[in-house]
C-alpha cells in the first residue's frame, strides 16, 4: 500500500519541469539565457535529481 | 525523514553543524564539511551559512543515526551534492560575488581531495554499540573460516579485497585532486612556468629513485603480505587447536575414565552435536546468547563431567561476541583444570562486566602448580587460556601456590 509520493521521482520531475520552463521562457525570448546562467541551472537540475535518487535508494 | 535537526557537538569540529546535518540526513559528514568549505569560497557564503545554522539550530541529543547510503547511492549523493555546489559557485561567479578563479577552483579541488584522503585513512569506522571488547577476529567457539564478516554500519558487508580496492581508488582520486589543485593554482598565478624546471627535476628524481628502489619496495611488500598471511594461518591453527583441546580431547579423557556405557554414549552424542555445529559455523545447541547464562552453562557442564561443585557469581551482563565467547571458553578451561587438579575443592567463579572491561576470576583451593613448569605439549593453560585471551585482545594471569590454591584472572578491556 503506497503511503505517499515517491520522493526521488517527485524531485526529479519538479527539477526537470523547472528546467524545461526556463528553456521555454528562453525560447519565447522572455529573457536571454546565457551560458553563465545555463551552466548553474543544468548543474542544479542534475544535482537535485542525483541527490534525491541517492537518498531514496536506502528506503 | 523523522527526527529534528540538532547540532551534534559530540562529533563536530566547531559547532557540530555539519555533523548534525550528516546525522539528520544520513550522509557522510565529510561531504557536508566539504560543501561548507567550498561554499565559503563563494564570497564567504558558506561561512555566513554556517554561522547562521550555528545560531539557529539548537545543540542537543542528535536523532538516531540514519543508515548512510552505500554503493551507487553514495556515489549519486556525492556527485549530486558536488553538482549542486558547482551550480551555486557558478551562479555566484556569474553574479560577480567572487574572490578569484585562482583561489576558488584550487580550493574546491583541495577540499574534495582532502575529504577523500581523510575519509580513506582516518575517517569514521563502523562501531557497534556498546563498544565491543577486545579485537574483532576469530570466534572462540567456531572455525575462523566460518566466521561471518562483521556487519558494517553503512550497509552490507564488503569483502576485504573490495574494501581495499575502494580505499585505494578513493585515496588515489583524492591525491590526484590535490595535485591538480596545486597545478591549477600555479597555472592561475603564472608560477607554473617559473616552477617548471623544479618540477621537471623533481619528476626525474622520483623516476630515478623509483627505478632503483622499486625491487626492494616490491620485495618488502610481498614479504609483509606473506608474513601477515602466515600470522593469520597461525592464529587460525591455534584457535582450532584450542577448541579441539577443550572439546574433543576433554570428552575423550572423560570417556577413558568412565565405566558406564550409557554415560559414554551420551558424552559421544553431545560431543558429536557440538562438533557438527562448530564445523557448520552454527551456535552449539542450547548455546547462550549472554555472558551470565553462558558462564553458568559452562559451570554446569564442568560440574556434570567432573562431579566438583562450581559456584558462579556474575555481576553485570553483556551479549556474547567473539571476544566474550573467548573469555567464556577460557574460563571454562580454567574451571575444568580446577575441577581436575583442585583436589575436589569447590571451584569459585566471579565475573564482573562493566562497559570498560570484562573480568573473570576462577579460583580453587587445591595444591597449586608452577605455571612456568607446564610441559610444552600441554595446551590447556598455554593455548586454551593464555593464548586464547591474547588472540582476542585480552590477557590471562595465573597465580598459584600450595597454600592458597590457584587463581586464574581473565581480563578483556574495551577497545580504546
Amino acid at each position: 500500500m503506497r503511503s505517499g509520493p515517491d520522493i526521488p521521482s517527485l524531485v526529479a520531475g519538479l527539477a526537470v519541469l523547472a528546467f524545461g520552463g526556463v528553456l521555454m521562457l528562453d525560447a519565447f525570448a522572455v529573457f536571454d539565457l546565457s551560458f553563465a546562467a545555463f551552466g548553474p541551472l543544468a548543474c542544479a537540475t542534475a544535482g537535485a535529481i542525483l541527490v534525491a535518487n541517492g537518498l531514496g535508494r536506502r528506503r | 525523514m523523522n527526527g529534528t535537526l540538532r547540532r551534534d557537538r559530540s562529533q563536530g569540529w566547531l559547532g557540530g553543524v555539519c555533523a548534525g546535518f550528516a546525522r539528520r540526513y544520513g550522509v557522510d559528514p565529510a561531504l557536508v564539511r566539504v560543501t561548507f568549505v567550498v561554499a565559503a569560497a563563494a564570497a564567504g557564503f558558506g561561512v555566513a551559512l554556517y554561522l547562521l545554522a550555528w545560531l539557529v539550530i539548537p545543540a542537543g541529543e542528535a536523532p538516531r543515526r540514519r543508515r548512510l547510503p552505500t554503493g551507487r547511492g553514495a556515489v549519486e549523493v556525492s556527485l549530486g551534492t558536488g553538482l549542486l555546489l558547482l551550480s551555486v559557485l557558478l551562479a555566484f561567479r556569474a553574479l560577480g560575488i567572487w574572490f578569484s578563479d585562482a583561489i576558488v577552483w584550487p580550493l574546491v579541488l583541495i577540499a574534495s581531495g582532502a575529504a577523500l584522503i581523510w575519509r580513506g585513512s582516518v575517517g569514521p569506522r563502523s562501531r557497534p554499540d556498546p563498544a565491543p571488547l577486545g579485537v574483532p577476529g576469530a570466534s572462540a567457539n567456531r572455525p575462523v573460516a566460518a566466521e561471518p564478516a562483521a556487519p558494517a554500519a553503512a550497509g552490507p558487508p564488503a569483502s576485504e579485497p573490495a574494501t581495499t580496492a575502494a580505499s585505494l581508488s578513493r585515496n588515489g582520486i583524492g591525491i590526484a585532486l590535490v595535485i591538480a589543485a596545486g597545478f591549477a593554482f600555479l597555472q592561475a598565478t603564472g608560477a607554473l612556468n617559473a616552477a617548471r624546471d623544479v618540477v621537471l627535476a623533481l619528476i626525474a628524481s622520483i623516476v630515478v629513485l623509483g627505478v632503483i628502489f622499486a625491487p626492494w619496495v616490491l620485495r618488502l611488500v610481498r614479504s609483509l603480505t606473506a608474513e601477515r598471511s602466515e600470522r593469520i594461518r597461525s592464529q587460525e591453527r591455534a584457535e582450532v587447536a584450542a577448541h579441539l583441546h577443550d572439546s574433543v580431547l576433554q570428552t575423550l579423557a572423560l570417556v577413558q575414565r568412565s565405566d558406564d556405557p550409557q554415560q559414554v554414549a551420551a558424552l559421544a552424542r553431545r560431543q558429536e552435536r557440538e562438533l557438527r555445529a562448530w564445523l557448520a559455523g552454527r551456535p552449539a545447541p542450547g548455546q547462550a546468547a549472554r555472558l551470565a547464562p553462558a558462564l553458568e552453562a559452562a559451570a554446569a557442564d564442568v560440574e556434570d563431567n567432573h562431579g566438583v561443585p562450581v559456584e558462579v557469581v556474575v555481576v553485570g551482563d553483556r551479549d556474547l561476541d567473539p571476544a566474550v565467547e573467548a573469555v567464556v571458553a577460557a574460563a571454562r578451561e580454567a574451571m575444568t583444570n580446577a575441577a581436575k587438579f583442585g583436589g575436589g575443592s569447590t571451584v569459585d567463579v566471579y565475573a564482573e562486566s562493566t562497559p570498560a572491561a570484562l573480568q573473570v576470576f576462577v579460583r580453587d583451593r587445591g595444591p597449586g602448580f608452577d605455571p612456568a613448569g607446564v610441559p610444552a605439549d600441554r595446551r590447556g593453560v598455554r593455548e586454551s587460556i593464555v593464548g586464547r585471551m591474547e588472540r582476542h585482545g585480552g590477557r590471562a594471569r595465573i597465580t598459584s601456590s600450595p597454600a592458597t590454591g590457584t587463581e586464574v584472572e581473565l581480563l578483556l578491556e574495551a577497545e580504546r
